[in-house]
């Protein structure tokens, strides 16, 4: 296939390869088919096929609040980051300031913390302060743990803006609004999209900072998948593990057309 | 502001230069206040709070659970002279290690191929490699409980069973191995995509000319393309080590009673045992670990004690 592997240096590359997608492929996979097998205890191999426990699924109260509720906060999480995360990002690219490198690496630390130990920390101030609401304390830890994601996409992006078309834009009269509107957004647009689409799709997925500041009233999806898999042996559990790969799917389709995975992935 | 002014020349327009002086001052003034909001939303629920979890740690809890003084280490020394916890703290670093190792190992085939290959083969490589990344952890999690069942009923007995490479099933799950195959799985991308981009930058003439000199495959590989792509390496090895210490969902569901991690001593502490301060001592050293690491790994990194591929 290229004439860089060969012989049989080429052999371990190629078989190594197939077994890591394999590998990373077959768990999916296996949740997937049993989601769709007709037997009362998931089994292997699936037997049969049914749709019916998809239609239990939908039926679930529990799970289609839990549904609400992650989708409003990751929502939530979405706006807020890319309120806070979009400024700063600018702030770290266009400003001189002292202590600029210092003021980055705190901007990002959280992404190197244990994001457990974040939750924890947190829900330690939240009870301190009295702050019983847990939408209000969910939506504040999905921002600090999705935020750095914002920043970093969208200061990648800035980082290859022109700045030379800003500058003939306010010669030209725009006022500094206008020319962030019309000429610097449309530049940094994808880089954006794919910081807030980050944020949603960690925000819906996170667990260890959930886990904390959830109750029994406001439960997102990861938590009651949680609790339904040491409850629950019928395939209505890979049900709703296999709806949440197929939202996870389009997700990354969404992530490669905007900006290409390797670009928004890469740290 | 060179520019504008070019560009004013060229359109034969006259910006008046009053406008333009207060526009030059405004924009030093705003840019960098406008992390500001950023800043104190980080200083107040983020780095405010690790503080308090230090200081909670170096407490002690009264009998009404409230934490005050007097301050004392004593939290410290029972995580380390327990044997129960001890015992965590080690399973811990084992399986960080053995899944940071494994990774590394398997990840080097992935990423060669990932970047040599035709463009087609490339994306179809990165697509599998990063869609899990975006799959809930506890999917995942589920995934592998499915694979690794313990019985006649779980796939990968039915295969070993169906082939005859053995007679009677396995038990994987809720072992060590099983956390290590599920972290392994979940933390695979954060190690071929830093390896595959470092790999990319590496000048392909170079090894061309090894090749050309007569170096046979495994040569080429261990004396230049290896050294060359350690900078991908030590920051793909940082962050599959760091993840998995930290994690919780995957010990919990696969690991079961047999492979406790710090993550889940921290959760049983709080939720079950309602003990903050021993609570907060595990989460200091679960950080303080992954600190380490982090340390080492930027001092490797930008001390150029790596040779960097240009």
């Amino acid at each position: 296939m290229d004439e860089r592997f060969s012989g049989f240096g080429a052999y371990i590359l190629y078989t190594v390869t197939a077994g890591m997608m394999l590998f990373i492929l077959a768990p999916l996979l296996l949740v997937m088919a049993a989601s769709v097998s007709d037997s009362y205890f998931v089994t292997f191999p699936p037997q049969g096929f049914t749709l019916k426990w998809y239609a239990k699924v939908l039926q679930d109260r529990d799970f289609l609040e839990a549904m609400r509720l992650s989708i409003l906060l990751a929502l939530g999480t979405t706006a807020g980051s890319l309120l806070l995360g979009v400024p700063a990002a600018f702030a770290l690219v266009r400003g001189k300031f002292f202590g600029l490198a210092a003021i980055k690496g705190f901007l990002l630390s959280p992404l190197i913390f244990p994001a457990l130990v974040t939750g924890l920390a947190l829900l330690q101030v939240l009870t301190k302060l009295g702050s019983q609401d847990a939408r209000l304390n969910l939506l504040i830890g999905h921002v600090v743990v999705t935020s750095p994601y914002v920043i970093r996409t969208v200061v990648t992006s800035l980082q290859l803006v022109d700045e030379n078309l800003e500058d003939a834009a306010r010669t030209l009269g725009a006022n500094r609004l206008t020319t962030f509107w019309r000429v610097t957004l449309p530049q940094i647009a994808s880089g954006v999209a794919a910081g807030g689409l980050f944020a949603f799709m960690v925000s819906f997925d996170n667990y260890p900072v959930t886990m904390w500041l959830a109750n029994s009233e406001y439960s997102p999806v990861p938590l009651v998948l949680m609790r339904q898999l040491v409850n629950v042996f019928d395939p209505s559990v890979p049900a709703m593990s296999t709806i949440i790969i197929l939202m996870a799917m389009v997700g990354v389709l969404l992530l490669e057309k905007l900006v290409g995975l390797r670009r928004a992935l890469a740290a | 502001m060179t520019t504008s002014d070019d560009a004013v020349a060229v359109l034969g327009v006259q910006a008046p230069p009053v406008v333009r002086r207060a526009s030059r001052w405004r924009l030093a003034l705003p840019v960098g206040l406008l992390a500001v909001p950023m800043l104190a939303f980080l200083t107040y629920f983020f780095f405010y709070p690790a503080l308090g979890l230090l200081l909670s740690s170096i407490q002690t809890q009264d009998s009404r659970g409230i934490i005050g003084r007097p301050f004392t280490l004593a939290h410290y020394a029972r995580l380390v002279n327990v044997e129960l916890y001890a015992r965590v703290l080690w399973t811990t670093l084992r399986i960080s290690i053995v899944t940071s190792a494994l990774a590394t190992v398997l990840a080097y085939p992935v990423a060669l191929v990932m970047v040599k290959s035709r463009p087609m083969i490339t994306r179809i490589i990165t697509l599998i490699v990063i869609a899990p990344l975006i799959v809930s952890v506890v999917v995942r999690g589920y995934g592998w409980q499915l694979v690794l069942q313990n019985g006649p009923k779980g796939m990968l007995n039915w295969i070993l069973m169906t082939l005859h490479i053995v007679d009677a099933p396995i038990s994987v799950l809720y072992t060590e191995a099983a956390v290590v195959i599920g972290s392994l799985h979940v933390f695979f991308p954060m190690m071929v995509l830093p390896l595959a981009s470092a790999l990319g930058k590496i000048d392909p003439n170079l090894e061309d000319a090894a090749r050309m000199l007569g170096a046979p495959w495994w040569k080429v590989f261990l004396r230049v393309t290896l050294p060359l792509s350690m900078p991908g390496f030590v920051a793909g090895f940082t962050l599959v080590f760091s993840l998995t210490a930290g994690s919780f969902v995957i010990p919990a569901i696969l690991g079961g009673a047999s492979a406790v991690m710090l993550g889940n001593l921290i959760e049983q502490q709080i939720f079950v045992v309602y003990d903050w301060p021993f609570g907060a001592a595990i989460a200091v050293v679960l950080v303080g670990l992954v600190l380490a690491v982090n340390g080492v790994s930027m001092w490797l990194l930008e001390g150029r004690r790596l040779r960097r591929p240009e």
